[in-house]
């Protein structure tokens, strides 16, 4: 029995270590990670349903995507924040690599209190982009409960380190993870920019159909297109001349069938860089090259 | 802190150890079934042998009267309630028999928070069906425990680790399980069963 025992008390100790801190303002009150005097807390739980207030379905291969109507060429936000808390005394988590996960590997999730919950990482997946449009390192499905107020605090592999901050808030029925190296990442970004960027065309859009014999016709690839619904005034796809009514074919020569392919490439690098827009305007071919502007702040002007 | 669990040769003593207790644990395990209308009563829950002879305590909700218990060897008896207390939802029943293999009890004052626990029962009428989970959180009250339980666990024990029962499970409060901690169910013993 002694395996258990130290199994038990391998548990009870990584639990200690990593006693979350917790956000008192916090609607339901979540747990937070901190590192150095910083917390991190993540919000998927305060806007579980988008900017929008949109419905959200998942789509084949488990992808999720947001349905239609539109979600803007904006990438929407990512779902951690950083929070800075003064006289932070305790010592700060001990970060592990989410690289050396492996499916059935135990872990514990926390939340403040300290409170509990105990299962395996139930699936690994690669980079992924949520239905917010942010990318994920690496899918991190966990097979453990999340209760109440378990959002934003961490996944703790078994020597105690923290490998994730774990997430109700980005799928509907799984228990997922943002790996520590997503974390960090947006966490450093943060830091250095105060949000962080996102690539951005300002226009709307809305997936459509294209009739088989304007395809054949002027030898477009793909079998969809987004009709633009939305130009943003002065946005980089105005100044550009794009049109309300225009169809996105394309986008330099990748195919654009949803929204999803339009985020795939614009990447935060592409800002200030110049893409093509294969456009359909009036049954004809029309290329218009857009230059890639920086999402505004919400709320800056 | 050890790589108990990420070096693999760990697994197969872990998993023989888990085995071994549950089996343990299963034989100071009784089901609790009500008794009167014929041989077909079903399990309404489990209860712990606390003592050799004969003193088993189960949940007050599972134990109205007097009842039939079934030992983990088989035999059946006829079980007095002599004890209840809806309040900590405990209650205590003698049977007959003396020598009864009885639970170490183990101290719930003492349990920490990621502690593996275990728990036996007869969930949705599975005899002596074990579930693992470890400790959520710890009140005065009771035990919450994130563990997977249904009804016909009532009753049963929750053990640590060492396989020392430290509660009894009693509810399931927002898929978490909750039981009544063993010094609740030390304190009843004394104050029920003086002399």
């Amino acid at each position: 029995m002694e395996a258990l025992l130290s199994l038990s008390n391998d548990l009870a100790g990584a639990v200690e270590a990593r006693r979350p801190i917790h956000r008192g303002r916090a609607r339901a009150p979540a747990p937070a990670v901190h590192r150095d005097p910083l917390a991190r807390r993540h919000r998927g739980h305060r806007r579980p349903h988008g900017p929008d207030g949109g419905r959200h379905h998942r789509r084949g291969r488990g992808r999720p995507a947001r349905g239609p109507p539109p979600s803007s060429a904006a990438i929407p936000a990512r779902t951690s924040r950083v929070l800075r808390v003064a006289d932070l005394d305790t010592a700060p988590a001990a970060l592990g690599d989410d690289g050396a996960l492996r499916v059935g590997h135990m872990v514990l999730a926390l939340g403040y209190g300290p409170r509990a919950s105990w299962g395996v990482i139930s699936a690994l997946g690669p980079r992924w982009r949520t239905w917010r449009g942010a990318e994920i390192d690496r899918l991190v499905r966990l097979d453990l409960v999340l209760y109440p107020g378990f959002s934003g605090g961490p996944l703790v592999d078994a020597a105690g380190r923290v490998v994730g901050l774990n997430t109700s808030g980005l799928a509907r029925e799984s228990r997922l993870a943002l790996p520590v190296t997503t974390v960090a990442r947006v966490t450093d970004e943060l830091l250095r920019k105060g949000h962080v960027a996102r690539a951005y065309l300002g226009i709307g859009m809305q997936p459509v159909r294209l009739p088989e014999p304007l395809r054949a016709a002027l030898g477009l690839p793909g079998d969809g297109g987004l009709i633009v619904v939305m130009v943003e005034p002065d946005g980089p796809a105005a100044r550009a001349g794009l049109l309300l009514g225009d169809v996105l074919v394309a986008l330099d020569g990748a195919p654009t069938g949803d929204l999803e392919d339009v985020q795939a490439q614009l990447g935060a690098e592409r800002i200030g860089t110049t893409v093509t827009a294969l456009v359909l305007r009036a049954g004809a071919r029309t290329e218009v090259r857009i230059t890639v502007g920086e999402r505004p702040r919400r709320g800056a002007s | 802190m050890s790589a108990v669990l990420t070096a693999e040769p760990t697994v197969e003593p872990l998993a023989a150890a888990a085995a071994a207790m549950a089996a343990e644990l299963a034989r100071v395990t009784v089901e609790v079934r009500g008794r009167g209308r014929g041989a077909g009563e079903a399990a309404v829950g489990a209860g712990v042998i606390w003592h050799p002879d004969g003193l088993i305590l189960t949940n007050a909700h599972v134990a109205h009267r007097d009842v039939t218990v079934v030992l983990a060897d088989g035999r059946a008896c006829g079980a007095r309630l002599v004890a209840r207390d809806p309040r900590r939802d405990l209650a205590a029943l003698v049977v007959d028999a003396t020598g009864l293999p009885a639970a170490e009890i183990g101290d719930s004052g003492a349990l920490r928070v990621g502690e593996l626990v275990l728990a036996v029962g007869n969930p949705l009428g599975l005899v002596r069906a074990l579930s693992a989970g470890l400790v959520h959180a710890v009140g005065p009250r009771a035990i919450h425990a994130d563990l997977r339980l249904a009804p016909g666990n009532s009753g049963g024990p929750l053990a640590d680790a060492r396989g020392r029962v430290v509660g009894l499970n009693a509810m399931i409060v927002g898929g978490l399980a909750v039981a009544v901690p063993s010094r609740e169910a030390q304190r009843f013993v004394r104050e029920q069963l003086r002399g």
